[in-house]
């Protein structure tokens, strides 16, 4: 999910700290609604104007509190005012009346904005195999057009429509479809809803996956084949947030369907749930999953969490020898950005249980289901290293260790498919920023185990 | 069972060569006349729709059945669809005759061997995908178009059920005991119109293939074994293995052995077309003529692609077959060479490895392979792909014993299993 329509307001209002809530809740609202990038330009200087104002004001609060500190003698002086409603010192009803027009000029702009806001994101990239160069390759990977429509002050949705590989006919391999299709409602200010086609939340990428949100030309790998980023699917969820800095968030959803498991195939290879994940396209719904995500970000600079998945996937089809087949994909993520630094590590991991009679039938064919799959990564970033007005560059490297098939259910002597190693990739390169939603991108990626897929890769994106 | 040569568009290939087509002119002309009249009497094709309205009642599926069943119908009055198309034998040939005789007097020998009719109906009619690669299609050769024009050739094959003309087949059509029926059905003065009666009688045939479960009851030990009923015995498993394995029996490439989409059940055939280069049979009367040759979607039975000149590649190369019941063929290839499945398997795995097990070897010790193609055809056979991809004196891809396996597997593609008690 883009920058530009980013979750409801209990995390930006968290992180704003303000002990007028209510004030809090608007400006945070501002940030985050999709009104305000109704004229983005005019609005980021507002609230920039908004936020130096509000900062003024604690100040001066703060003053207030230490001049009252200072000077005992006057609430002995006058005992009545304690015991009574006071009325406020002059410098206070200021401040008050000041937060007040806050508040109005806030409401105002956001009443003034228009209630429906586009926006997108898209990438390019090339890339060159280092072993055999004739198969280099430059491709249009994604443009993503999106658009949020706020019904009222606590109800809205919001659209994605994606097409990847630039031309999508029943002669090209591009896509057409739609990434996101939800509605969502703020029920309280701490808890809110939303239906529809949605993604979820899980590991660092899937909901944030602009190119401006990661360092490399590709999305990583462990948040592709491991986690099939972007996965999407059909449900309800329900989340909220403490003051603290913990987030939660419980979804019903619909699931895999292990019926499409195509043995014949390289994509249960590449992706074993990329390969089975439904979109919400005429999906089988017969068996419905679950997941529970939670995140932490109450130390600043920290982001911990991790998320559960879970759901059968035989989807009541008749004569499917896996039908009590059940998937799990569980993550648990840290980033930490001291500074100018940001450290991730991610590690997910997966099962697919009660498929033994299924892979019977899949003998001698390459792929069969696997009963397990993990992969992790480690990845350092210096921000802005170098910077000129709103040029900066960032350099980066990631270590990632991945297996798709790390497990089998048992077969008969001789009848199984070969193990393969669990592959280890080194990304290194940097990204190069013109500007906050644009960069430019140019990394070395290095396979230890199969060398071929060894690659230079340089690419664009943008994101509005 | 290989893997099919997916037929390539070449721009460049001489006209195709023509073969003596004398012996089958009467029968391809009564053909062509058939099936022009039919399809050009649009009058009787409300009614042929009317009656099938109640299932209770007489409609075309129970008359294709009765008319399928039924030697009274044919020139010699002794040989019906079901002769040829045996219910007991997976609706194929109940002998082991490279090819069948019919006619007036039962003595006109065919060109080529009986198809097994099951799973018939869930094939896609015949076209060319975006690489040219020929896909669908009935009859060996894919000539015809739909189950309609598949059932009418028979009826007037000299070869076949022998009906001179239209005429004929509708004098006999009225005398059998369910001829009121035929006429409730689709019309009254139905026998009045001969081509209408003709689409008619190919209308009901057709939709007897496709509503009577008989002709496909995927029921087969495997069909149980894919929904997870019982487990395979150890050299039925290993069978399976090597006939899906791509650097052994490479079978599943052109008779694909998973599910397709939406979990259908698998046809094991992807409906393309392959040359294997099937050594000449002399036991068909027809090849005495040494300019005889059957080219499949060349010709000669099949004609319309005669005129597409930059499709030389297509010579040779017949339909590939659904290998469902294939342990209960009793002839094997378009030209019944091979007699039983073992000897099938064997010209798969060895034709390349030891070519002088299937093919003449003349004065000079030379091995005539692929015989039945003229010389400057030889280049269409598939010869790139496992199982094929051997020359002599390396192994075959599947040692005799691995085609046991491979057998017993094969064996429980066959419908109607009963699981011991």
């Amino acid at each position: 999910m883009p920058d530009a329509i980013p979750s409801l307001p209990p995390t930006t209002a968290r992180r704003c700290r303000l002990r007028r809530f209510p004030l809090a809740l608007t400006i945070a609202a501002t940030l985050a609604s999709p009104v305000a990038w109704a004229d983005e330009a005019a609005l980021k200087a507002e609230i920039a104007e908004l936020r130096t104002q509000v900062a003024e004001m604690k100040a001066q609060m703060k003053e207030l509190a230490a001049q009252n500190k200072a000077a005992p003698t006057s609430v002995a002086a006058a005992p009545a005012a304690i015991t009574t409603t006071p009325s406020p010192p002059p410098a206070q009803a200021a401040l008050a009346a000041r937060v007040d027009r806050l508040e109005q000029t806030v409401s105002t702009q956001a009443e003034a904005s228009s209630a429906t806001t586009l926006f997108g994101y898209g990438e390019i990239a090339v890339n060159r195999p280092t072993h055999t160069p004739n198969q280099t390759q430059a491709d249009l990977a994604r443009a993503v057009l999106g658009w949020a429509h706020r019904f009222d002050d606590r109800t809205r949705m919001a659209v994605e429509l994606e097409v990847e590989h630039a031309v999508a006919s029943a002669a090209d391999k591009g896509e057409v479809e739609i990434e996101q299709f939800y509605v969502e409602r703020q029920f309280t200010d701490r808890v809110g809803g939303r239906a529809g086609l949605m993604l979820v939340p899980i590991g660092l990428l899937n909901e944030h996956h602009e190119p401006t949100q990661y360092y490399s030309v590709y999305r990583n790998l462990v948040e592709t084949a491991i986690i099939p980023t972007t996965w999407r699917e059909g449900g309800l969820a329900l989340y909220g947030g403490t003051e603290s800095g913990l987030h939660w968030n419980v979804g019903l959803t619909t699931g895999f369907n292990l019926a499409n498991w195509d043995p014949s195939s390289s994509e249960g290879r590449e992706s074993p749930l990329g390969s089975i994940h439904q979109e919400l396209s005429q999906a089988s719904a017969h068996d419905w999953s679950g997941y529970v995500s939670l995140n932490y970000d109450g130390v600043p600079g920290w982001q911990l969490g991790g998320t559960v998945f879970t759901g059968k996937a035989g989807q009541g089809t008749p004569d499917f020898p896996a039908a009590k087949a059940r998937v799990t994909l569980w993550e648990a993520h840290a980033r930490w950005q001291p500074g100018p630094f940001d450290f991730a590590a991610l590690y997910a991991r997966g099962t697919i249980s009660d498929t033994e009679a299924l892979n019977l039938t899949f003998i001698g064919q390459p792929t069969p289901v696997p009963k397990l799959f993990y992969g992790g990564y480690v990845q350092a970033a210096w921000r802005n290293s170098w910077a000129f007005k709103d040029y900066s560059l960032t350099p980066f490297t990631r270590y990632e260790w991945i297996n798709t098939a790390a497990a089998y259910p048992p077969v008969p002597q001789g009848l199984g498919v070969a193990m393969t190693p669990t592959e280890q990739v080194w990304t290194t390169g940097a990204d190069f920023l013109v500007s906050p939603s644009i960069v430019f991108k140019t990394n070395y990626q290095h396979y230890k185990v199969d060398s071929s897929k060894n690659s230079f890769q340089v690419g664009f994106g943008l994101n509005f | 069972m290989g893997m099919g040569n997916k037929l390539a568009m070449n721009q460049y290939a001489p006209a195709i060569p023509r073969a003596s087509t004398k012996p089958r002119l009467q029968a391809l002309a009564l053909t062509a006349i058939a099936v022009l009249c039919a399809l050009a009497t649009p009058m009787l094709r409300a009614p042929v729709f009317a009656g099938a309205t109640d299932p209770a009642g007489p409609n075309p599926v129970t008359l294709g059945e009765k008319i399928f069943a039924d030697p009274s119908l044919s020139a010699s009055g002794a040989m019906a669809c079901s002769t040829c198309h045996d219910p007991g034998h997976a609706h194929a040939q109940s002998n082991d005759l490279a090819v069948q005789l019919g006619g007036a007097n039962l003595d006109v020998p065919g060109f080529r061997a009986v198809p097994s009719l099951r799973y018939l109906s869930l094939t896609p009619g015949f076209s060319f995908d975006a690489d040219g690669t020929p896909t669908g299609g009935f009859n060996r050769d894919g000539r015809a178009k739909d189950l309609l024009v598949q059932a009418l050739r028979p009826l007037f094959a000299a070869h076949e059920m022998g009906n001179a003309t239209p005429a004929d087949l509708v004098a006999r059509l009225a005398r059998t005991p369910y001829a009121d029926e035929f006429r409730q059905v689709f019309d009254q003065n139905i026998f009045d119109d001969e081509q209408g009666t003709v689409l008619a009688v190919t209308f009901g045939l057709a939709q007897y293939q496709k509503f009577d479960p008989d002709f496909r009851p995927f029921d087969s030990k495997y069909d149980s074994f894919l929904a997870g009923k019982l487990r395979f015995e150890p050299a039925e498993l290993r069978g399976v293995a090597l006939f899906n394995r791509a650097d052994k029996g490479n079978c599943a490439a052109c008779h694909p052995s998973g599910r397709g989409p939406d979990y259908a059940p698998p046809m094991f055939t992807d409906f393309t077309y392959d040359n294997l280069g099937v050594p000449r049979n002399a036991e068909i009367p027809a090849t005495a003529d040494p300019d005889y040759r059957d080219m499949g979607l060349c010709g000669p039975d099949r004609t319309d692609l005669t005129d597409v000149t930059d499709r030389e590649d297509l010579c040779g190369a017949f339909k590939v077959p659904t290998l469902r019941n294939v342990a209960t063929r009793k002839v094997f290839f378009h030209n019944g060479r091979f007699k039983s499945l073992r000897d099938a398997l064997r010209f798969y795995v060895r034709r390349d490895t030891n070519p002088e097990e299937f093919y003449p070897v003349d004065a000079n010790g030379v091995v005539q392979k692929f015989n039945d193609l003229p010389p400057a055809l030889h280049g269409n056979v598939n010869t790139a792909e496992v199982p094929y991809d051997r020359k002599p004196g390396e192994a075959p891809r599947l040692t005799e014993a691995e085609l046991d396996d491979l057998e017993a597997f094969l064996n429980t593609l066959s419908d109607g299993y009963q699981p011991a008690p």
